[in-house]
């Protein structure tokens, strides 16, 4: 029996194998194609599953070095794997995203050519991911960054014959390259400072001895691994890739490749560097956090196409996270880790129902659609259940993270004094509602209202493509109900993880080694949120009983006679809906006639940000210059 | 420590970020990205330079007899530099790829014309 | 026989003090007083006190019109999902010392809890169909976006004046803190915030100058235009309930404390005070101003209101 150490590599090298098996065997035949890549992506989700038991549960940290090259005398020699918690409560979100996106993709892109060539880059891009999240070494972790990139931009500019394909792909190749320099830069200056490339023992030659080549090392990687999780100003060209790619491979994006932005900074900061006690840190990595809520909200509202609505409300959402994470706390670290799985879960399903739009109706302009929830009812709860979870309406798992990170927040207010958290907090409420409000737009200019002339065939999605939005949103219901259970198992030893080093540093180098560094622990104990009361539950229950016999039961029960239309209904019929005795035409309120008031009032404020977003390659590779430098100059002025 | 090394590395990243900001030719852009590459990987094969050190090819029956570790320089920044060196000819490759498309669909390679995903 | 007693009690709760028929027969009340002092001030007669109740019993009776265009079950489970809320949030305000449920956290789900019956009104509306209603509810998600900014800076200001350096969100401690250094409101540093709230009242529960989403001139009745019979009835229920927990939870946060022993008293005083803020912050203002159009109030809550509210939290802040 093969020991549960080789686990990790036999699922990153396994879909890496099938990648290439799938060009070579299944460029032609579909069945085989779709066998293999369901054979990979089930294979890699069984692996990593069946390390929860030693890892989460008992709190074994599994390593595993590459061809046995053990550490000599106190140096690595060789690459490393390390599973702690937090890798596995990352590696989680990857296979359960690659799982659903395969089985999504079979149905969704079978109206697509060269499809040998999309499993084989959707195989290396989850591959990849799933490397960078498991690896211990750092260079390793830059060239699973630098394939990641590859496969994304050869995605994103897929389907080349759509609107923007190409020039999307094309920008996001140009920024996503100038982060993976700086990632790359950094990795140089730390090498020359540290000798070695495994982060646990970077972590132990860092203790107390701060250089400047360090600091400058950090700095860079912090703003590389910025350009990887879309945070402002680096976001541009996610916006434009996350609308432009097929959109299972957009729901791979937003639900994976900037988790694994947020996985390096989160390694990057609390592990590697040890730095989060720092105040001014904290600070700066809050206030990047709250520039990019609140500017990933108001450009979607101003948005005029589902996928790209949608792409703003991933950066907005990833602004929460690196906000939470910023605050060093561990309720902090907790409420941001859940954040980002219930951003993987929900934002995942609001992509995959995008996706079912577009297949079915041809179209994801909102000006252009309307009144589908007639003929795809079933798409319409699941799209609800996927918008009332990122609006934080109780009882989904937006909720329970959405009042963590409140929680969070206004406590690190009060416990340092210092107003500017306080601040935080009510930006996040209000971003919370704008994003409600951004919803309620999609939800009336697609799915309610009244139905197009040229829209009157749509049909139903096909059942595999049901399956996985089925299957997230009632995650999303249970995680949001459950949240205690999530809590337990899999945030509290994450954070313990992050927080406490010694642990990650000895497995890797030998006992001892983090001691002898200097390395101390720190006590996690699990935050406490109270939020539901069981009982209350029945007797809510109970309720929603009355009234809904009170509003069925009560009056004249007209079911039976409205299920026959006939011509002479449509028009002036009692069940016609009311024009004030006008004749009825299509008047539909779309999306961009919504919120006027709102735009109206914002008008400066929306010309100049709109303007900002020009679309040219080089305004956007000038924000994310400037942002390095800035970045570099606040650290140098501040950690050291 | 060859000074000269790191202050050019230093020059062709930042003369690499110039190109990409500021040129409106998207080929030029490219090229500032291959710039900033070679730039890094300077950068990278300088840090793990030793004075008066040879090319680390020895076999183990030389390393067990006792040379001192000041001998040859250290061989790991060079893997790392050819591993970047093809990572950057490939990110050029894709890149340059992606240029010729866009010429045959958008009938021009200048970044203010090459906007139409916009606000 | 301990959780048949429990479930029994909280029942009791949820289904008559406080909860449903409480919180239905005071919210009916408030309406029906809003309106007849309303008429009153404008030199009319006006219907008589009980008319809300007359009203509702009347649409009980009638038929529920579903239109074609419509989503049949976003249309009727649109009122419940209000109702339901408002319910809760009922329990989770103590009436002068009497409360059922308290948790640690009790402002912030009532914070959470107040948009869901906006969201109801507002899946309700759009699941009709209809332009007229489509037009309301994206002014009414206007409105929402405008209030909520000043009513989470009250809230947190509230909540740092309670605890001081540990920030206290239970309605209990908030009242037993009241109880002990004297109402909020006389401390005066409080006095902008309870301005501001005084002022977001109107806009939660919808009247005017407030009720552009309504706006019965111009969109027929906005997001309600197609509703009829027994879902119409329950809004009506709702908008009254929801007058009646936004009052009472001004009366508690800022005049709370006040206990004088015996249940049935304090529910009295209680009420009574909650009809006198009906009367000064609705019914008043409804009778003087005219409509506000949207950008106007948008641009109103989120410079005038606000900055109210961010004074109160300043100042609390500096300690005051």
């Amino acid at each position: 029996m093969i020991s549960v150490q080789h686990f990790p590599v036999i699922a990153v090298m396994g879909l890496f194998l099938c990648a290439f098996l799938v060009e070579i065997f299944g460029a032609k035949n579909k069945f085989i194609r779709n066998t293999i890549v369901l054979i990979a992506a089930a294979g890699a989700f069984a692996l990593i599953a069946s390390l929860i038991k030693p890892v989460l549960l008992n709190g074994e940290i599994i390593s595993y070095w590459m061809g046995n090259w053990e550490p000599v005398s106190g140096y690595a020699i060789g690459i490393g794997y390390e599973i702690d918690a937090l890798n596995m409560f990352f590696a989680l979100l990857v296979v359960t995203t690659i799982l659903l996106a395969a089985i999504y993709s079979i149905k969704y892109m079978a109206r697509d050519h060269h499809l040998g060539h999309y499993y084989t880059l959707f195989l290396m891009l989850s591959g990849s991911v799933l490397g960078l999240v498991l690896t211990g070494d750092i260079f390793n972790m830059f060239v699973m960054i630098e394939i990641m990139t590859f496969a994304s931009v050869a995605l994103t500019a897929f389907r080349n014959n759509k609107f923007g394909a190409l020039e999307a792909g094309f920008k996001y190749l140009i920024i996503g390259s100038i982060g993976s320099s700086m990632t790359l830069a950094g990795i140089a200056l730390l090498y020359a400072q540290c000798h070695t490339l495994n982060m646990a023992q970077i972590s132990a030659a860092l203790t107390n001895s701060l250089t400047p080549t360090t600091v400058l090392a950090f700095a860079l990687m912090f703003a590389g691994f910025g350009v990887k999780s879309y945070i402002v100003p680096f976001h541009a060209p996610a916006a434009e890739a996350y609308m432009t790619a097929p959109t299972s491979i957009s729901m791979v994006f937003s639900g994976m490749v900037n988790k694994a932005g947020v996985y390096g900074m989160i390694r990057l900061v609390y592990v590697i560097f040890r730095a989060m006690d720092l105040a001014p840190l904290q600070l700066i990595l809050a206030t990047f956090g709250t520039v990019t809520m609140f500017i990933g909200v108001t450009m979607a509202l101003a948005q005029h196409d589902f996928k790209r609505l949608l792409a703003f409300h991933s950066i907005s959402q990833i602004g929460y996270v690196i906000t939470a994470i910023g605050l060093g706390t561990v309720l902090g670290l907790e409420a941001g880790l859940f954040h980002a799985m219930n951003h993987t879960l929900f934002k995942g399903l609001l992509f995959l129902t995008a996706g079912a739009v577009l297949y079915a109706a041809g179209t994801t302009d909102l000006d252009k659609l309307g009144g589908l929830s007639k003929k795809m009812p079933k798409t319409t709860v699941c799209f609800l259940i996927g918008a009332f979870s990122i609006s934080g309406l109780p009882p989904f798992n937006g909720f329970a993270s959405k009042w963590m990170i409140y929680q969070a927040t206004y406590e690190k207010a009060a416990t340092t004094g210092n107003f500017a958290y306080a601040f935080v907090t009510i930006v996040a409420l209000v971003v919370s509602v704008m994003t409600l409000a951004s919803f309620i737009k999609v939800t009336q200019a697609v799915f309610f209202g009244q139905l197009p002339e040229n829209l009157k065939d749509v049909r139903e999605v096909p059942l595999l493509m049901r399956v996985p939005m089925w299957i997230m949103s009632v995650l999303c219901v249970l995680s949001g109900v459950f949240y205690n259970v999530v809590e337990k198992y899999l945030l509290t030893p994450a954070a313990n993880a992050a927080f406490n080093v010694t642990n990650y540093i000895d497995k890797m180098m030998g006992d001892g080694t983090a001691a002898a560094a200097g390395v101390t622990n720190i006590t996690v104990d699990g935050a406490t949120l109270s939020l539901w009361n069981p009982i209350l539950w029945l007797v809510l229950f109970a309720i929603v009983l009355i009234a809904v016999c009170i509003v069925v039961l009560t009056g004249e029960n007209t079911r039976g006679r409205v299920l026959a239309k006939t011509e002479n209904d449509s028009e002036d019929g009692k069940y016609a809906t009311f024009f004030g005795g006008e004749k009825s035409t299509h008047s539909h309120v779309a999306g961009s006639d919504l919120f006027w008031g709102f735009k109206h009032d914002f008008k400066g404020y929306f010309k100049f940000i709109q303007g900002m977003h020009s679309g040219v390659v080089s305004d956007y590779a000038l924000w994310a210059v400037v942002a390095t430098a800035l970045i570099v100059v606040l650290m140098f002025v501040f950690v050291h | 420590m060859i000074i000269v090394n790191y202050v050019v590395a230093v020059l062709l990243l930042v003369l690499g970020l110039y190109a990409v900001c500021t040129q409106k030719n998207l080929i030029k852009v490219v090229l500032g990205l291959g710039i900033i590459d070679y730039g890094i990987n300077l950068l990278i094969v300088s840090v793990g330079f030793n004075d008066g050190g040879t090319a680390p090819i020895f076999t183990i029956s030389d390393l067990l007899n006792g040379i001192s570790s000041n001998f040859f320089v250290d061989p790991v920044p060079q893997a790392l530099t050819l591993t970047s060196i093809v990572i950057g000819a490939c990110v050029d490759a894709m890149a340059l790829a992606l240029v010729i498309m866009i010429y045959r669909k958008y009938k021009t390679v200048n970044a203010d014309e090459v906007r139409r995903i916009r606000g | 026989m301990e959780t048949i007693t429990t479930i029994l009690t909280n029942a009791f709760h949820v289904l008559v003090f406080p909860g449903l028929l409480f919180a239905a027969v005071v919210g009916l009340l408030l309406a029906g007083l809003d309106r007849k002092l309303l008429a009153r001030m404008q030199r009319r007669i006006g219907p008589p006190l009980l008319q809300p109740f007359y009203d509702f019993f009347k649409l009980m009776g009638k038929e529920t019109i579903i239109p074609h265009e419509a989503n049949r079950k976003a249309f009727l489970i649109a009122p419940v999902l209000g109702f339901v809320s408002l319910i809760v949030m009922m329990l989770f305000i103590p009436i002068f010392g009497y409360s059922p449920f308290s948790t640690n956290a009790d402002l912030i789900v009532i914070l959470y809890l107040l948009t869901i019956p906006a969201v109801a009104l507002i899946v309700g509306g759009s699941a009709s169909g209809s332009p007229y209603a489509g037009i309301g509810i994206s002014r009414e998600m206007v409105t929402m976006m405008a209030y909520e900014l000043p009513l989470v800076i009250v809230l947190l200001t509230v909540a740092k004046k309670v605890g001081g350096d540990e920030l206290v969100f239970s309605m209990q401690k908030i009242g037993d803190w009241q109880a002990m250094n004297g109402l909020l409101i006389s401390h005066w540093s409080l006095i902008p915030a309870a301005i501001a709230f005084l002022l977001v009242i109107p806009a939660e529960v919808g009247t005017q100058p407030f009720d552009v989403a309504e706006a019965e001139t111009e969109i027929c009745e906005g997001p309600l235009v197609e509703y009829s019979g027994a879902p119409l009835a329950m809004f009506k229920l709702n908008t009254a309930i929801k007058m009646f927990v936004m009052t009472a939870l001004f009366t508690f946060l800022f005049l709370g404390g006040i206990d004088t022993g015996i249940i049935a008293l304090n529910a009295l005083i209680f009420v009574a005070i909650c009809a006198v803020v009906t009367v000064l912050c609705m019914t008043l203002i409804h009778a003087i101003t005219a409509r506000l159009k949207i950008e106007h109030l948008f641009k109103f809550y989120w410079t005038f209101v606000s900055a109210l509210a961010a004074i109160s939290l300043i100042l609390v802040w500096l300690g005051l």
